[in-house]
């Protein structure tokens, strides 16, 4: 009866309440942001005294916000691309393959998902200061490519491993090359898993700020490490306009991946 | 002919002899991950018994000084906090999510998700602007006549974990809701029959059925909590530093790649030991702390 919400008694209201509760403290700060940057008060006093779009003109007007948005864009499309390249491979190794260790291996490439990020930042910095690689677009592709690259093999190979190999065996069978059957039977089978990977990896690289602060230079810093640096000086509004345009990109790529599971799964 | 016998080998189990198939697929991962994770990782623990001298003079420096110490301190308080508060809160809202009809549950779901991929930073920015003094929280206390002038609710211990709850909130509701899902409902429905009241379920069945979700999740609540640079350090005061901006304050503003390296290692251990911890209780559920 504990399981059975309709024969909860009273106690269906405690749990819903909590759960409503629950659900209003976490979309409070969201939607909190996305009505402030609308507001007209430079002192983010809410509800606001009336309404603007003053501070995402002045996000657009200043070139270093806009030039930190390409970077962290192009640095992550980089990232994806590499991330789901080499997820690929490494899956069908991981999958396929049979090798002492495998298990080892998958678990160690999976290790940068749970270890403290600000370990993995503070290492890179070190070693990055000493080839000359800090501060560069391609220290920023690597650090972020390694915490990317867990979540690509996780979603690949598990689309990987439900894929029954027969599949492309039979399409060997029937004449073509097994180079062929991967790409034109196996990997429109296991798309699902690829665009999880690809959106897992923008995201993370996108949104990514710790390793990021101790990549970036005073030329070269992404979306996220400029709000940072902003943040440290103080909370204007701006902010909130930036912040809202990073929700929104958030929103849409959630919507584009419940949509195209449901379009792959018919 | 020789297509044929191609594609009869590949569908033939594999051959004993052929052992190390495959493996060529994850040598180019495995290059780069030792490349740029394991050996950088080793270099910075490594520089913490070689740097200024070699010995284990960082460690006995880190566990000598009360500063030190108080930041060890608090990095656990303010976890175990989080991970006690976020129990406390997930636990009803997995069961609710659970047990309840499918429309306000999907819903219920696209919020959760929705809070969890959206930007760190700006999720930490609302709770900074949320939270001063002259913030909505301290407005609505005030109009609500609880209290009569503002309370301090960020730079402090109060900021940390409310930011920190926040955040960590759906990792352990997803856990849990999978776990309480699996639950079966005819063993309570049994010990309902055998004279249990409801509060008598709560506490001897459905609770120690849910028990290994609610270790696994907090566990994990906890680790990433330890780890954590972002919240803690744009909604804590200087009073309140934890462990993670310690070494990077040790890296970035002192270089002292000795002691940012022992003040890592502390970290990994008590990490990895707790997931090690973890694993035992139930396998693997990720993902990692920021």
């Amino acid at each position: 009866m504990l399981l059975n919400f309709d024969r909860l008694g009273w106690w269906k209201y405690i749990l819903l309440t909590i759960t409503l509760l629950t659900a209003a403290f976490l979309l409070l700060p969201i939607v909190f942001i996305a009505a402030l940057s609308f507001g007209s008060s430079q002192w983010l006093i809410f509800p606001p005294p009336g309404w603007t779009l003053q501070w995402y003109s002045e996000l657009f007007a200043d070139p270093r916000w806009l030039e930190s948005a390409w970077t962290s864009f192009k640095i992550a499309v980089i990232v994806t691309v590499l991330s789901v390249l080499l997820g690929l491979v490494t899956s069908f190794g991981l999958v396929r393959g049979s090798f002492l260790f495998r298990d080892a291996l998958k678990a160690l490439f999976l290790t940068p998902m749970i270890l403290p990020v600000v370990v993995l930042a503070v290492a890179l910095y070190a070693f990055f200061l000493r080839i000359g690689l800090g501060g560069t677009l391609i220290g920023f592709v690597i650090s972020h490519l390694v915490l990317a690259l867990p979540f690509s093999i996780l979603s690949i190979s598990s689309a990987l491993e439900g894929f029954d190999k027969s599949i492309e065996d039979a399409a060997v069978l029937c004449g073509a090359s097994p180079l062929e059957a991967k790409i034109r039977v196996t990997l429109p089978a296991i798309s699902h898993g690829l665009f999880s990977a690809a959106v897992f990896s923008f995201l993370t690289s996108w949104d990514e700020v710790v390793v990021a602060i101790f990549m970036s230079s005073p030329t070269l810093q992404t979306l996220p490490v400029k709000v940072w640096a902003t943040l440290r000086q103080d909370l204007t509004p701006v902010v909130a306009a930036a912040s809202t345009l990073l929700i929104l990109l958030t929103i849409i790529l959630m919507a584009l991946v419940a949509v195209v599971r449901k379009v792959l799964k018919q | 002919m020789s297509t044929y016998s191609d594609a009869s080998a590949a569908i033939a189990p594999l051959p004993k002899a052929r052992r190390a198939t495959g493996f060529g697929g994850v040598l180019p991962a495995l290059a780069f991950v030792a490349i740029f994770f394991i050996a950088p990782v080793a270099v910075l623990l490594l520089r913490s018994v070689l740097e200024p001298v070699p010995g284990f003079g960082n460690y006995a420096q880190l566990i000598g000084s009360a500063t030190y110490l108080k930041i060890f301190a608090n990095t656990f308080i303010v976890s175990g906090l989080v991970t006690a508060i976020s129990l406390l809160i997930g636990f009803p809202v997995a069961w609710a999510l659970a047990i309840m009809p499918g429309r306000l549950t999907s819903v219920i779901f696209a919020i959760l998700l929705l809070s969890m991929w959206t930007n760190l930073l700006a999720r930490t920015y609302a709770w900074m602007v949320l939270l001063q003094r002259t913030g909505l929280i301290n407005k609505m206390l005030i109009g609500m006549g609880l209290i009569d002038k503002p309370l301090a609710l960020v730079n402090n211990l109060t900021g940390v974990t409310i930011g920190m709850t926040y955040i960590m909130l759906p990792f352990i509701i997803l856990p849990l809701y999978g776990v309480i899902r699996k639950i079966d409902p005819s063993t309570l429905q049994a010990a309902a029959l055998c004279g249990a009241n409801r509060w008598q379920c709560l506490t001897r069945v459905l609770l120690p059925l849910a028990m290994p979700g609610m270790a696994a999740g907090a566990l994990m609540v906890f680790v990433m909590s330890l780890g954590y640079f972002v919240t803690p350090s744009l909604l804590g005061g200087t009073a309140n530093m934890m462990l993670a901006e310690l070494i990077a304050q040790f890296v970035q503003s002192l270089v002292n790649w000795g002691m940012g390296g022992a003040a890592a290692l502390v970290l990994l251990v008590v990490t990895l030991s707790l997931y090690a911890v973890q694993l035992r209780f139930v396998g693997n559920q990720n993902p990692g702390g920021r």
